[in-house]
């Protein structure tokens, strides 16, 4: 059984992802029992049609990956993806809010999400994207989610200039109640990386489809030959 | 803005409730795929607000390049054919108030920025003559349809007059062409039916040249005014080859927008010359500064 699996979210956010290979995304998931998939909204329902009863969640970009949506379209879209069945949402947030200092208009952006998140059963991350903010802005942000109520807090979308760092992991873990999870995601690449990472503090990680097997692959291997 | 989530949800429903029955009411008319003068609701000054942005459109688009080859153009022809962009996801409000100083100043077609600052550029904005472009379903495209329509309504209710939107590029992939038809008619018929501009958005950059004439097709099919090439987050942005394809795919009629990547005068002028009749571009200034020094 791989430690690994249960961390990761097996992730498929690209702009040209098909159906098909969603669906083997979501073959990959069961196989490997990995915590979750993670989709866009398009994919939604099929993900959810795929992996009902098997306890591995779907999870959805919310406002992905900009953050540049207002609350009420992120709040539509997050009602849309969860009444398509998805029991994760990955919402980016108010960036530009934070830089501004409206630090009440960012944590509102978030509160209103985690809130359907919640009366849906569902769970809510909250992608910080550290690499555009100073330490003293991933710390702000980080306090902003926990007052809004998220389950998680995440470095990254993988769309920006750079992913996860040990550096911003152990950052976050500081600053963040034990209750509220951390999730790395972005250039997460090879075993060593996510060692690294769990050990700053993570407790999932998001993970490209191909990247994710690889990581697995590495991990048999080294629990074959220590 | 307070929510509470009954409140919203009650709003959401009555807001979807009236745009659906908009929407129904305009694909009863005519099957769906109609241009704005056609398309306007039963709200007559929408009508007339449609019918003049189409004019204006139509009016824009007979300025075609190929003209150029022939005339200098001068810097402030040259900004008229100019969305001035921010759409980095970290742009604070100061930075949008600088951009819609500028595009004020210099008369760029538009600013196209984020839906978050819609709001802002049309109160600083209004009487200017600049209009307001904003992105939907932005920039993956991967947002369902009732998403998308959702999203534009809100944001030309915060004053945009034009809309960028991202094809579903993982249907277009798998061949579900009618799907993406759909998804770009449901976004244009909302746009028309408020009198806004409607632009596609293919991300050639993801495409093969077949799936860039196929995308090409379906936008025309849907009634959309421009189709573009790139949205700037992609793996590459506008080249000349893609413009002059989709020229060559839409004909005459269309507005082609050439974005991503396009920094210098010469840039911009090459890509009018390919067809394009609307350049994205978030060094604007700069390209102007060319053309200034080029006349």
């Amino acid at each position: 059984m791989s430690r690994i699996a249960s961390y990761t979210d097996h992730t498929l956010v690209r702009a040209d992802a098909t159906p098909e290979q969603i669906a083997r995304l979501c073959r990959e998931a069961c196989e490997h029992r990995f915590a979750a998939v993670a989709v866009n909204e398009v994919h939604v329902h099929l993900a959810s049609r795929l992996l009902r009863g098997t306890g591995i969640a779907v999870a959805c970009a919310i406002g992905f990956p900009l953050g540049g949506t207002s609350t009420w379209v992120k709040w539509y879209e997050a009602r849309s993806a969860l009444r398509g069945g998805a029991n994760e949402l990955d919402v980016m947030i108010y960036l530009g809010a934070l830089k501004d200092g409206r630090y009440d208009l960012v944590e509102h952006d978030l509160g209103a999400i985690v809130r359907l998140c919640h009366d849906h059963g569902a769970r809510c991350k909250a992608i910080l994207e550290c690499a555009l903010l100073s330490d003293d802005e991933k710390v702000r942000a980080c306090q902003l989610a926990v007052a809004a109520g998220v389950d998680f807090v995440k470095t990254s979308t993988g769309y920006g200039p750079s992913g996860a760092t040990v550096h911003d992991v152990a950052l976050l873990r500081r600053v963040t109640p034990p209750a509220v999870g951390i999730k790395a995601a972005g250039g997460i690449r090879t075993y060593a990386d996510a060692i690294a990472l769990i050990e700053a503090g993570a407790t999932r990680l998001g993970v490209s489809a191909q990247a994710s097997l690889q990581i697995l692959n590495e991990e048999r291997l080294l629990m074959e030959n220590p | 803005m307070q929510l509470d989530p009954k409140t919203i949800d009650s709003l959401v429903e009555e807001i979807t409730r009236q745009v659906l029955a908009a929407l129904n009411e305009q694909s009863g008319r005519s099957g769906g795929l109609q241009r704005a003068t056609d398309t306007a609701s039963s709200c007559q000054q929408c009508e007339e607000k449609g019918a003049q942005r189409l004019s204006k459109t139509i009016r824009d688009d007979t300025r075609r390049p190929g003209i150029l080859s022939d005339v200098q153009v001068t810097p402030q022809e040259l900004a008229r054919y100019i969305d001035h962009t921010l759409l980095k996801p970290d742009a604070t409000y100061a930075q949008i108030a600088q951009l819609c100083e500028e595009a004020r100043q210099y008369g760029f077609a538009t600013v196209c920025v984020n839906p978050v600052h819609v709001r802002l550029c049309a109160q600083l904005l209004r009487g200017s003559g600049v209009g307001v472009c904003s992105v939907v379903g932005f920039p993956l495209g991967a947002t369902p349809t009732n998403v998308k329509c959702y999203e534009t309504q809100q944001a030309i209710n915060d004053g945009a007059t034009e809309i960028d939107m991202v094809i579903h590029i993982g249907a277009l992939k798998s061949k579900d062409y009618d799907l993406v038809r759909e998804d770009i008619a449901a976004v244009v018929r909302t746009c028309h039916n408020h009198g806004a501009i409607c632009k596609v958005i293919i991300e050639a950059a993801l495409l093969t040249d077949d799936e860039k004439i196929k995308a090409c097709q379906l936008a025309k099919e849907a009634g959309a005014d421009y189709v573009k090439t790139s949205t700037g987050f992609g793996p590459g942005g506008a080249t000349l080859h893609d413009v002059m394809l989709m020229r060559q795919t839409v004909g005459p009629d269309m507005g082609i927008k050439a974005a991503g990547g396009i920094r210098t005068y010469q840039d911009a002028v090459a890509m009018l010359k390919a067809g394009a009749t609307r350049i994205g571009a978030s060094a604007s200034l700069k390209i102007i500064e060319g053309a200034r020094s080029a006349s």
